[in-house]
């Protein structure tokens, strides 16, 4: 069985988000493995150690930086990646429409691909990517076992929670509570060493062409009060309420 | 001339760094009131492959160098000075079999010290700059050497694997007549006592270790009757570069605290971080940690690349070490009244820096050091 | 053609399907807008879309219900083909985001995801939307026409009724069995105000303690101002409140009119689901918690004395 684990890397959470004119300027941020996708390389580890026989390959569309991420995964348990190099940002179905080529070429039969991602706040490559590739895709995945190629599910839906079955091949997104990360050991960190890492462009996957372009960034700007009410907590609860009622006039 | 750290090398940081900020430093504080051997996050540790690194591959190790521990240490350091010390003294143990084992000894201690802790026993309470002085002994009785006497102030000792001994025999006064003696934790006649009331470094385990007619083959010694002195100074010369490293993680942590208080707090209308005299503070602890950081590196890479490094290491250990008890005493001003207080993290960082430039060599033993290699 | 995919619930349309025509309405050049109903009660909430103008069109086969991504896709993929619609809309629900995407492969145009804006010039769409967890607005165009655009839920003004009644039909549509069988499902009840549809929210964050001090705090205090409850990331994985509640990153974004944050420290994973609500009130006794940052209203102090304190003084 082959499962392919797709990767990203973006800004560290902590990280402070600066603009430089109208686009937002990354010089100097730390940058990490999106934490929605180290859901889908832990539970494709898990699934090996399960005891599925599994080949276990990422891919990630991205600039150079992305190494450092993808080394991580090799360092958690990937068996090899391949880094599709660009510097060209592409909106998510073009992303997915790459990714789906490299898929396709590597063959696979269940994809792990992160829920909400924290740079473009996108949960859209899992669904395009599903589509690209002609499979089904579940995503907010919370829950999930394999047997054989039948997958059974819990997943987070508008109203509550759904228990879903699905056959490989699938697309599986994921979401917080699917398991808990492992760190990498520094044994594994030596031996992702020798682990294949192949570069590739988009134009070894068809090469589409971006369907948007960003043609501005803002820092999202809300000024505050920032109202500090001082006392004892009978007296700043009653502060409280006053402002409530009276100032913003929102009780 | 080439300043980047290798993939491996930023990866093993980033572990580390994750490992630190998520495992140690939320119970750093807890540990330190408690006098808490935190045995759980120690086997973590052991269990994510960052104890012992410098093992050998050939012994099942992972043949990682100085440079490595560096990055290791660092990051321990910024978390808690206390439990880089529990991880990074174990060292003590592993480098004198490396440098002065056979082959034979090393297939038999090393694999203990794979996930065990190793400590280093070379202070007494009678010596300690003065290690020649010491006067635990040991004596050959057929094929075994009985050991006897009291070492003092021994980091890990009662809650490790192995213990690397030196000693002085009958064969010749003074550092002439020492060996260094491995001995197993389990050998019967070896107790310990925990000392208690540290300053800081608290989570450390800080034992009394006596030696009470234990008996090991002569086959545990290192290198020959004589070798024992030398054979300290070798480990000791290596060994004070990850101390210095976590000066340098202490000093980063001293310093980014500062940093983050300095923003924040109003004084005479803004935040004191726009009045010089806090601005020239920071700057000053800013330059140390630079000049400490690379200082320790540049010690690391010549350890690794096998060049005489005694010189180097000693200015790393006295300057880092130094530089991390005045900037952690320099960021307790900083916060002014809430730095006094612990329930704020920098008191406890100058008391836990004291101990950098007193054991593994104090500041005046690296200073003989740096001035004899001039001399000689 | 701008076709939109309002959602409905009992035969009555979301609040968010009048959202959808506002954003249509923005769209200047790309024609006239219909609407597609699916799901059984689709007749009549298609009925209600006349009034704005909107010519809807319902396809009330059971197979739409529950959601499946690949029996919406073809349904709307198809109709929206079958109309030329050069935009399509659906509301950013979990459900909208699940199929969206793959309407915008299937058509092979571009996606617009969660906007918050979106304009027209006849040729182009360009479009407002969060990145970088709710911290930047991006401004995003597209020339790749049709463009499917899901519209984010409680930022757009509910439209009004206006112009010219649209027209209401039945359509026929095949329903595509999808690969995905659902085998069960669980709606997650913890009663009160849904937490999308809020006008006051109270989050209970790690401070609260425990499952107990949401029953002893939280919950009177939200239902003493009619509030939605909701709870942070640590709060679901300690198991204390369902997901169903979690606000944040991997949660539910709102934005509402008053947001209590109480015992929540303000992870940045957190504020992107709720740094646009127009008054956020912090109560946290870690005078350096992060929340105090974006706070209007803040009381540094402890959770156990303020809430009941604040309880008192609606309720006296």
């Amino acid at each position: 069985m082959k499962i392919c684990t797709i990767l990203k890397q973006v800004p560290d959470a902590e990280a402070s988000i600066r603009t430089a004119g109208d686009r937002v300027d990354l010089a100097g941020v730390t940058f990490v493995m999106d934490g929605m996708d180290e859901y889908g390389v832990e539970e494709a580890i898990r699934l090996r150690e399960a005891g599925h026989q599994a080949e276990i390959y990422t891919i990630a569309l991205g600039p150079k930086r992305f190494e450092e991420s993808i080394r991580t995964s090799l360092a958690l348990g990937s068996d090899r990646a391949v880094h599709i190099e660009t510097n060209d940002v592409l909106d998510v179905v073009t992303q997915a429409r790459v990714i789906a080529e490299a898929v396709k070429k590597e063959g696979a039969d269940l994809v792990f691909v992160g829920g909400k991602e924290a740079d473009w706040d996108s949960s859209a490559l899992g669904p395009a990517l599903a589509e690209a590739l002609g499979w089904p895709h579940l995503d907010w995945t919370t829950k999930l076992t394999l047997t054989g190629t039948v997958i059974e599910a819990t997943h987070d839906t508008d109203t509550g929670t759904e228990n879903v079955k699905i056959s490989l091949p699938a697309v599986v997104t994921t979401q917080q509570g699917l398991n808990e990360p492992r760190y990498p050991t520094l044994p594994n960190i030596m031996k992702a060493k020798r682990k294949e890492l192949r570069k590739a462009t988009p134009a070894d996957y068809g090469a589409p062409a971006a369907l948007t372009t960003t043609v501005g960034e803002a820092i999202q700007v809300k000024t505050r009060l920032n109202k500090v009410f001082e006392g004892d907590a009978a007296d700043t609860a009653k502060q409280l309420i006053s402002a409530l009622r009276n100032e913003a006039k929102v009780l | 001339m080439n300043f980047d750290f290798t993939p491996e090398q930023k990866e093993i940081q980033r572990l580390a760094r994750q490992f630190a900020m998520e495992q140690v430093l939320p119970h750093a504080a807890e540990w330190d009131r408690a006098e808490t051997f935190p045995v759980d996050t120690v086997k973590h540790a052991a269990d994510l492959g960052l104890l012992n690194i410098g093992i050998p591959e050939e012994y099942g190790g992972l043949g990682l160098g100085v440079v490595e521990e560096v990055l290791i240490g660092e990051e321990l350091g910024y978390a808690c000075m206390g439990f880089d010390t529990i991880i990074l003294a174990s060292d003590l143990a592993v480098t004198p079999i490396k440098i002065a084992g056979s082959d034979e000894q090393k297939k038999r201690f090393f694999p203990p010290l794979l996930t065990g802790l190793g400590a280093f026993c070379l202070s007494e309470a009678d010596s300690g700059s003065d290690a020649s002085a010491m006067k635990t002994k040991a004596e050959f009785v057929g094929d075994d050497i009985v050991i006897n006497g009291t070492k003092m102030w021994i980091t890990n000792g009662g809650v490790c694997s192995m213990y690397v001994v030196l000693c002085r025999t009958a064969h010749a006064e003074g550092n002439k007549g020492t060996i260094c003696v491995v001995v197993p934790a389990e050998t019967p006649g070896v107790s310990h006592n925990k000392l208690h009331g540290k300053m800081g470094q608290r989570c450390s385990y800080t034992a009394e270790v006596i030696f009470e007619n234990v008996r090991v083959p002569k086959a545990n010694m290192l290198g020959g009757l004589g070798d024992g002195f030398k054979i300290a100074l070798r480990t000791l010369d290596r060994t004070r570069i990850t101390v210095a490293s976590g000066s340098v993680g202490l000093l980063r942590r001293a310093l980014d605290e500062s940093v983050k208080y300095a923003k924040t707090r109003l004084a005479f209308g803004k935040p004191i971080a726009e009045l010089q005299a806090i601005q020239f503070k920071l700057a000053e602890m800013k330059m140390s940690l630079e000049t400490s950081r690379l200082q320790t590196y540049y010690a690391a890479w010549l350890v690794d690349n096998d060049r005489p490094h005694g010189q180097a290491s000693a200015i790393a250990k006295c300057r880092s070490s130094e530089a991390a008890f005045a900037g952690a005493a320099e960021a307790i001003q900083i916060h002014g009244g809430y730095g006094y207080m612990n329930d704020f993290p920098v008191e406890k960082l100058l008391r836990d820096s004291k101990l950098n430039m007193i054991y593994e060599g104090t500041s005046e033993i690296q200073r003989i050091v740096v001035a004899r290699s001039m001399l000689k | 053609m701008i076709l939109l995919v309002p959602e409905h619930l009992a035969g009555k349309l979301r609040p968010s399907a009048r959202e959808l025509v506002t954003a249509a309405r923005a769209l200047t050049g790309l024609g006239d807008i219909h609407a597609l109903l699916l799901g059984p009660g689709a007749a009549e909430a298609a009925a209600e879309m006349v009034a704005f103008g909107v010519n809807a069109r319902h396809c009330a086969e059971a197979g739409y219900e529950p959601f499946t991504a690949e029996a919406w896709t073809t349904a709307v993929a198809g109709f929206a083909k079958e109309l030329g619609a050069k935009a399509v809309l659906m509301p950013a629900t979990r459900s909208g985001l699940s199929y969206g995407p793959r309407v915008a492969v299937r058509l092979g145009g571009a996606l617009l995801e969660d906007v918050i804006e979106a304009t027209s010039d006849g040729t182009s769409v360009t479009a407002k939307r969060f990145t970088y967890l709710s911290r930047v607005t991006e401004t995003v165009r597209t020339a790749a026409l049709p463009v499917v655009i899901s519209v984010k839920v409680n930022v757009l003004v509910p439209a009004e009724p206006a112009g010219s009644a649209g027209s209401v039909a039945a359509t026929e549509l095949p329903v595509e069995v999808g690969r995905v069988e659902i085998l069960s499902q669980a709606k997650a009840s913890t009663g009160g105000v849904a937490l999308d549809e809020a006008n006051i929210v109270v989050t209970g964050g790690r401070g609260v303690g425990g499952p107990d001090g949401f029953t002893k705090h939280i919950e009177p205090l939200a239902a003493c101002v009619g509030a939605a409850v909701g709870a942070t990331r640590a709060v679901v994985d300690a198991g204390w409140r369902p997901y169903s509640d979690q606000v944040g990153q991997t949660g539910k974004s709102v934005a509402p009119n008053v947001y209590l944050a109480i015992g929540v420290s303000g992870a940045v994973q957190h504020l992107s689901g709720m740094n646009r609500s127009k008054l956020i009130v912090a109560v946290n006794k870690d005078k350096d918690a992060p929340i105090f940052k974006v706070a209007d209203y803040s009381i540094i102090g402890d959770l156990n004395e303020v809430v009941p304190a604040l309880i008192a003084n609606l309720q006296g």
